[in-house]
């Protein structure tokens, strides 16, 4: 087998394979077992007929396709790994000379991975911002898991507060007569929500079960219904139900109830750390934004369109999965939005090439520092994923990850080691 | 009219049972069906360039065939199996010779 390996400009590498006359022959003649059972001759059972007979009757071409596969698939994963070429893309192919008893020939066009051109990636500066954690974060965490212990209890006298739920059936005129979508029986409304408009709610407080309550409103100017805007209305509220709800009191006990602490300050103390930990979490991610955000400006790279589109489909198929969560796919995400395909492409193409620009710049920072990942830390990573899925194998389950991810795994790791030495050789001042 | 060597060989007969055949040095051929044993040998040792064993012929009776109210009858036809010396070279058929 010869190669001949020529760069064209735009990332295009030609390559021309001379694969030899009998490795040729031998192609054809795995082709034609692949084959036999499909060719029909007059005198042979199917499949029964021998390569010659065939060849003979349908032509020298019919095995040339299969043939042509077979060396392709095993020459061109070689030339590609030999000669160091990173392909994004099928290579496209052109056959030269084809023949039985000659050299076969191909050439394949194939776009590889850009040249990157690295900028500065050594002794940046970049400011870390330190978040601290203050009394009132912590009490907004308390209040939100007093909100999630409340219970929701049926007033059976009293009078609507802010903050209950009436239950309410109301039906709204506008000098005197009804209009559409003014009605409305057995609502379930927060006073204090803020969801009807304003003034309705406020008037509404104060009142008792079975009251009925005549509500003066006005729409207000920049109301969504264009016949409604501005216009005084007359809301007729009867309040069938008062429902509050009962807050846990913020004690020691309530610590108790709802986390594994003894007391309230223990309980404070963990939220504070947890806390302190998202806010370090936040302020290391957003370090290294912004460093591996300079470095990647700093680089050039000519990005090919192919590796664009290439990430914008999988964009594009990862939010139609996440769509699909919720009920929805991308066809009616995009008739929701009224937008088109091409509308949506446009749209993530600038993150898209952004994001292909930074694994290519991390990638070439990797290789010129010699960054690569050990067979303990594949290992490792692998066993950490394995135990998320919470089976009782690990073992087998870290083997299967290996097995099917471990290019993946690999570039997690040397990317990761690669954003921990631009840290680490920047010039960090704390904010 | 005197029959030549290339109006007596008419073509081989190639199907899988003769394929086999060939293996044993057997070679069969649609031969003309006036032809006789000896004029068959004396063919194929003159096209082929080989040495013949023995000649079996068989003759065979065209199939009647029915279009509509109208009879026909597809041609009578002899047959014949060619075996080769030990000594001989073999026939490579496909080089000029129809299949």
């Amino acid at each position: 087998m010869n190669t001949k390996v020529e760069r064209l400009e735009n990332n295009v590498v030609k390559i021309e394979v001379t694969v030899p006359a009998d490795k040729f022959k031998e192609a054809l003649k795995k082709s034609y077992e692949k084959n036999a059972s499909r060719f029909n001759v007059p005198g042979f059972r199917k499949g029964k007929a021998p390569m010659a007979i065939v060849e003979r009757y349908y032509g020298e071409g019919v095995f040339y396709e299969d043939a042509i596969n077979f060396i392709v698939e095993e020459t061109y994963p070689k030339v590609v790994e030999e000669n160091d070429i990173h392909p994004v893309d099928y290579p496209e192919l052109d056959i030269i000379q084809i023949g039985k008893n000659v050299d076969f020939i191909y050439t394949a066009k194939v776009i590889v991975k850009p040249e990157v051109k690295l900028g500065q990636y050594k002794g940046l500066e970049a400011t870390k911002i330190s978040y601290m954690v203050t009394d009132e974060d912590v009490e907004a965490e308390l209040n939100m898991l007093k909100e999630k212990n409340a219970r929701i209890i049926v007033k059976e006298d009293g009078t609507i507060e802010k903050g209950d739920i009436a239950v309410i059936d109301f039906e709204g005129f506008i000098d005197g007569k009804p209009f559409e979508g003014g009605k409305a029986e057995n609502y379930e409304l927060v006073i204090g929500s803020l969801t009807f408009i304003p003034g309705f709610e406020d008037q509404l407080v104060g009142a008792k079960k079975g009251d009925t309550v005549d509500v003066n409103v006005t729409f207000p100017e920049d109301y969504h219904v264009e016949s409604l805007k501005g216009k005084p209305a007359l809301f007729k509220v009867t309040i069938k139900e008062i429902k509050t709800k009962e807050y846990p009191v913020v004690d020691d006990e309530f610590a108790k109830d709802v986390s594994e602490f003894e007391t309230l300050e223990e309980l404070k103390a963990d939220i504070r750390k947890k806390l302190q930990e998202a806010n370090e979490k936040r302020a290391k991610m957003e370090l290294e934004d912004q460093l591996v955000g300079k470095v990647v400006n700093a680089s050039e790279v000519d990005i090919p369109e192919v590796m664009i589109n290439q990430e914008i489909d999988y964009m594009i198929k990862d939010m139609d999965y996440r769509l699909r969560y919720q009920g929805l796919n991308i066809n009616q995400y995009l008739e929701m939005m009224g937008i088109t395909m091409e509308d949506l492409r446009r749209d993530f193409k600038e993150v898209a090439t952004n994001r292909v620009k930074t694994s290519l710049v991390l990638e070439a920072i990797a290789k010129a520092e010699g960054i690569t990942a050990t067979e303990e830390e594949i290992e490792k990573r692998a066993e950490e994923i394995a135990k998320r899925y919470g089976v009782k194998d690990i073992e087998r389950m870290k083997k299967a990850i290996i097995e099917s991810q471990r290019a993946l795994i690999a570039e997690e790791i040397v990317n990761n080691k690669v954003i921990d030495l631009i840290v680490n050789e920047s010039k960090i001042i704390i904010g | 009219m005197k029959l030549t060597n290339y109006d007596i060989i008419i073509r081989p007969i190639i199907t899988e049972k003769t394929m086999n055949q060939m293996a044993l040095r057997q070679y069969t051929f649609l031969v003309h069906p006036d032809a006789n044993k000896s004029m068959i040998k004396r063919a194929v040792e003159e096209i082929f360039g080989v040495k013949v064993e023995s000649v079996k012929t068989m003759n065979y009776q065209g199939k009647r065939k029915r279009v509509g109210l109208s009879f026909g009858k597809k041609p009578d036809y002899k047959k014949a199996i060619v075996k080769l010396t030990e000594d001989s070279k073999a026939i490579e058929f496909f080089e000029g010779f129809g299949a």
